[in-house]
């Protein structure tokens, strides 16, 4: 299956699916106005990657910024990584600004919601700007 | 939950607004001026000069006069010791005009040596201005502060326009200096005679500044809402504050509003879609966010009640009417749920403030107002 790349911009994030890789990787911020229309392919992709996903498949998160708009498509995701997880097996890494508890206490909601086992991975930002 | 502290900004909003016309805009800066904020206090005003002027020559002519007025305030601003928040930055667009104004304190023996340079310039014809340009060029003369006479004078040539200012007193020391150019459009003839109007464009930018000051507004931009101005509101507020959990709570309930701007003026007039006020103050520990914005009457009451219905709950029913919608299946529309509501509610900890003032039979003008306390 071919990968799905796609760059960061100012408002989207940046997309790493790389089956041949077993590279899943979703980063930076995610404030599009439009999340249902930029995140369409994403969830189309995944779907057809359920029909023959890798032994064993990792999802990283690793988000700084996401509006509401965005965090409701990111649940239509983290639904189907849990789908896949009746098939093979899967894992969840989300990582976030040791700071930045709302970013926690949003991995740790979406955890509750599903099956799908969640790591929580904390860094430190030592970014001037935050 | 705490209720927001008592101000008045819920009518400020409408006040502010008011002054711009639809397709005109208000953008004035108060916040820190440090070299790394100047770039991104410029990209907001580029922005919107781009999105309104054709033609390049004067864009250029806008951009520079921005420049050189923002390089002024920020080599004030670091000498003063006292610089938090005193200077001042705004770029406005009137009908085919656009203002550029700057603010910073300085020193009453300034004052005395600025006057005379001022009034002379103003004096000048354009092809005496470009003389005495080139004359200071070759004579190598520059004044004491960095050579602000060649700025003034090449402010002067790209404005095409006499150039207005003010001072007004701090204490026994330091004054405060008002710099304001004006650009038409179109290149007028130069006219010496001060005029009615140079008094009035002074004593407006005056009066908008005193009331930004009085509620300490660092950022007020009234314009249109599209991506590009959100994202550069965001990227100012984003390097204007420290590193901690109380910015990164303030820039995520800014993303909510900005983008709830857009949001409810999708059914109105096309010329006021996208139309809206943002304004962030600090007052004690609390971050103030108040954004307005119209909206159309027959949503009003849709609007109020999700409002109330969002206020109604605490805050362990907000995280579960949270949860609640991210389990909603079958939303194909860009959520009108509340979920940015109740997201703002829940990070700030309090209340939703709201106000809806009639404008007319089709429009009410809707100011939401929020806060968030600074703990960094």
């Amino acid at each position: 299956m071919k990968p799905l790349i796609l760059e960061a911009t100012e408002d989207t994030p940046e997309i790493y699916f790389n089956p041949a890789e077993n590279v899943f990787r979703m980063a930076k911020s995610s404030l599009p106005e439009n999340a249902i229309a930029f995140y369409k392919p994403i969830i189309e992709w995944l779907k057809e990657y359920g029909n023959d996903p890798n032994p064993r498949t990792r999802f990283d998160f690793d988000i700084e910024y996401l509006n509401t708009a965005s965090s409701k498509q990111i649940f239509e995701v983290i639904m189907l990584i849990n789908e896949l997880s009746s098939k093979t097996q899967v894992s969840v890494v989300w990582h976030y600004d040791v700071i930045d508890e709302d970013m926690l206490g949003l991995g740790t909601r979406f955890s509750h919601l599903v099956k799908v086992k969640f790591d929580f991975v904390a860094y430190e930002n030592d970014d001037l700007e935050f | 939950m705490k209720e927001i502290p008592a101000n008045n900004l819920l009518e400020l909003a409408y006040d502010l607004f008011s002054r711009v016309k639809n397709s005109d805009f208000e953008y004035v800066y108060r916040g820190n001026f440090s070299q790394r904020m100047s770039k991104k206090i410029l990209n907001l005003a580029e922005t919107n000069v781009k999105n309104t002027v054709d033609q390049t020559s004067l864009r250029n002519r806008i951009y520079f006069i921005m420049v050189e007025g923002l390089q002024n305030v920020t080599k004030h601003g670091e000498e003063s010791v006292d610089s938090e928040n005193t200077g001042l930055f705004a770029i406005q667009k009137n009908k085919d005009k656009y203002f550029v104004t700057t603010g910073n304190i300085i020193k009453k023996e300034n004052e005395i040596l600025l006057r005379p340079k001022l009034e002379q310039i103003n004096l000048l014809e354009k092809d005496e201005l470009s003389h005495l340009h080139k004359e200071i060029l070759i004579s190598g003369e520059i004044s004491d502060k960095g050579g602000a006479g060649l700025g003034l004078i090449e402010m002067a040539r790209k404005s095409g326009n006499r150039l207005l200012y003010d001072f007004k007193p701090v204490d026994e020391n330091e004054t405060f200096f008002y710099f304001r150019t004006e650009i038409p459009n179109q290149t007028q003839n130069q006219t010496n005679i001060p005029s009615i109007n140079d008094q009035r464009s002074i004593e407006d930018i005056k009066k908008l500044h005193d009331s930004l000051d009085k509620e300490n507004i660092l950022v007020n931009f009234n314009g249109q809402f599209n991506r590009e101005n959100i994202l550069s509101l965001l990227s100012i507020i984003r390097g204007d504050m420290n590193a901690g959990i109380s910015s990164k709570k303030v820039y995520n309930v800014m993303v909510e509003m900005l983008q709830n701007i857009s949001k409810h003026t999708n059914d109105i007039e096309l010329e006021k879609q996208n139309r809206g006020v943002f304004f962030m103050s600090k007052k004690q520990t609390e971050f103030i966010l108040t954004s307005g914005n119209y909206i159309s009457v027959e949503r009003t009451e849709a609007l109020i009640k999700t409002f109330e219905f969002i206020n109604s709950l605490n805050l362990k029913e907000l995280h579960a009417y949270y949860d609640k919608i991210l389990l909603e299946k079958d939303m194909v529309t860009e959520n009108k749920t509340g979920l940015g509501l109740t997201d703002i509610r829940i990070k700030s900890e309090k209340l939703l403030k709201y106000k809806i003032k009639p404008i007319n039979e089709k429009l009410n003008f809707f100011t939401l107002q929020t806060s968030i306390t600074d703990i960094d």
